[in-house]
């Protein structure tokens, strides 16, 4: 690594440090001094909501990066491609069957719903051995629409379990408790260091399936890898957090514009990208209308749909030149 | 005639490949020396692409298979087989910048591991190659700003830092001026010298192949109706016969060709 890299890691470690401080202390309760009362919340509500943005910033993140690279589109993300919807609901039809009392049943049936939606729009998608870029991003959309549409349904027949699903189709960090942060975190470890360890299949797999294969990547596992690993992440951040959509479009994006198109350099950055976009998110979402707090989905969604919109036209003009 | 059987790089045995249960190439057989410049000949549609996809492994012939040094093609791993050949294809579509240079150290990929960062040999492999293909002034430009002439001469580095014995190359001069077809032609020939690497390129101009190859691969509606030494090849008869034209050839070295008024 060279020195210039190593600052810039020390100065993001100390950024990121100084927002999770910071979001310990910022809230719908002030905190004054340092009695009982505000230790008790410090402790158990905002730590681990706090580490909670960490995993799940660097997990979206990461995953949006795997998914550009995988699909060969800059405008992919867990949430455009509606493999996000597809774990939300998975996650709702776990808690309407009353699954929740199994042990990672919510994240499961979260996990092999998204792994289904990745199925389903590469089916649509696929044109000979090629993904149609427009046709992929418009099949995510229309599942989006389909899922939004079953999750009405489910919350209007199961009136009792609203306020459970409504937190998967919003997102929300609220709840978090040390037990989720010790089966999310593994599961998040685990999928970046394996995107990571692909990073340079995933440079070459950019320049196309036919070129990635004689160049000697073998194309067909490396897929199969990143993309069970990068969809069991958004499996149990989603059945944990619910829909924080469009962080794994904006990150990388800006880290590319930063470091250029090496995975190797987009995916530890967009580590600190994703926690540090997360971390201010989230404590946005708290103070916006304090006392009152906003759903962090929505606080995302502000900020990258039009971003989203803003990529379509660069696109759009790109395309008409 | 004897050829020693380690002369012999690739041997294509009856391959044929279809479609929709039609044809596109049909019952091929040949196979490819050591050192030697092939051109492959054809109208549009004749199946060289085809032809050179089953070559490099990137579809599967429905029928008879292909051997590489004596060993099956299908039992490669990709990696290994990385080292044996490269490809340069006829339009390369970045839509992600990477630099020149990184694009040439991609070439690096079959000789790395997992997690291995770029070691000095393959930094001086890829510095090499690329003032090899005079591309080294051009490292840190964006690969999507390259000029047609130059972003061909980067995908040969590539293909150079693979080191492989057998390069395919599929129309890469086809979108090029007529210098800088003249330089690419350069290059490739200086390579089949230099490193004795076998070329097997697609090109749709006569004279190029003419001046060029050692050999003709001719196919006509996806069969190979003639693969020999290019003077025996490429007659007036046999281009009247694949491309349905008059051609007239001078001092061995330039096609004219007109449009055949009998129809």
């Amino acid at each position: 690594m060279r020195r210039k890299d190593i600052i810039i890691y020390i100065l993001l470690t100390i950024v990121v440090l100084g927002l999770m401080i910071l979001g310990l202390f910022l809230g719908s309760v002030d905190i004054r001094s340092f009695d009982e009362n505000s230790l008790y919340i410090i402790k158990h509500l905002r730590l681990p909501r706090v580490i909670m943005s960490v995993l799940s910033g660097a997990g979206l993140a990461v995953c949006g990066a795997a998914y550009q690279a995988i699909f060969r589109n800059p405008l992919s993300d867990p949430y455009t491609l509606g493999i996000s919807s597809g774990a939300a609901l998975g996650a709702s039809i776990a808690i309407v069957l009353g699954l929740d009392v199994f042990f990672f049943s919510i994240g499961g049936f979260a996990f092999l719903f998204a792994l289904l939606t990745v199925w389903i729009i590469i089916r649509i998608a696929s044109v000979g051995n090629r993904l149609h870029i427009t046709t992929l991003l418009l099949a995510g959309i229309s599942i989006n629409f389909l899922i939004a549409a079953i999750i009405s349904i489910i919350m209007v027949v199961n009136q009792d379990s609203m306020d459970k699903i409504i937190f998967w189709t919003m997102g929300s960090l609220s709840g978090s408790k040390f037990s989720d942060i010790a089966i999310v975190l593994p599961f998040v470890l685990i999928g970046i260091v394996i995107i990571r360890i692909y990073a340079r299949e995933l440079n070459a797999l950019l320049t196309g399936n036919d070129t990635a294969r004689s160049l000697g990547v073998n194309v067909e596992k490396t897929k199969k890898i990143i993309l069970f690993f990068s969809t069991l992440m958004i499996g149990v951040i989603v059945s944990y957090c619910g829909v924080i959509g469009f962080v794994g479009l904006i990150v990388p994006h800006i880290i590319r514009l930063l470091v250029g198109s090496d995975n190797r350099k987009i995916i530890p950055f967009s580590i600190f990208g994703g926690i540090i976009f997360m971390l201010v998110a989230d404590i946005i979402s708290r103070v916006a209308i304090a006392p009152s707090e906003l759903p962090i989905g929505s606080v995302t969604a502000v900020v990258g749909a039009p971003f989203f919109i803003y990529l379509l036209y660069n696109a759009k003009k790109k395309l008409n030149q | 005639m004897k050829e020693a059987i380690n002369d012999i790089i690739l041997e294509v045995n009856n391959i044929s490949y279809a479609l929709r249960e039609k044809n596109i190439i049909e019952d091929i057989s040949f196979s490819l020396k050591k050192g030697d410049f092939y051109s492959v000949i054809g109208t549009n549609g004749s199946g060289k692409t085809t032809l050179l996809r089953c070559i490099s492994n990137s579809i599967q012939p429905t029928k008879g298979n292909i051997r590489v040094n004596n060993k099956l093609i299908n039992k490669y791993s990709p990696k290994i087989l990385a080292r044996y050949i490269s490809v340069v294809s006829q339009h390369s579509e970045f839509l992600f910048d990477f630099s020149s240079f990184q694009v040439v150290m991609m070439g690096r990929i079959a000789y790395q591991k997992l997690l291995q960062t770029d070691s000095e040999q393959d930094l001086i492999i890829v510095e090499e190659c690329m003032k090899k293909t005079s591309t080294w002034h051009l490292k840190d430009r964006s690969i999507k700003q390259l000029s047609g002439g130059e972003m061909q001469r980067v995908m040969i580095a590539r293909a150079l830092a693979q080191q492989t014995p057998l390069i395919l190359l599929d129309e890469p001069v086809s979108s090029l001026d007529i210098h800088h077809q003249f330089d690419i032609m350069e290059l490739l020939r200086k390579i089949n010298h230099e490193n004795n690497t076998t070329i097997v390129i697609i090109l749709h101009d006569l004279t190029l192949a003419l001046q060029y190859s050692d050999n003709i691969l001719a196919l006509k509606e996806g069969k190979l109706t003639y693969f020999g030494k290019t003077h025996e090849i490429l007659t007036k008869d046999n281009i009247e016969d694949l491309f349905n034209i008059k051609a007239e050839i001078i001092d061995n070295k330039h096609i004219i060709a007109q449009k055949n008024e009998i129809l």
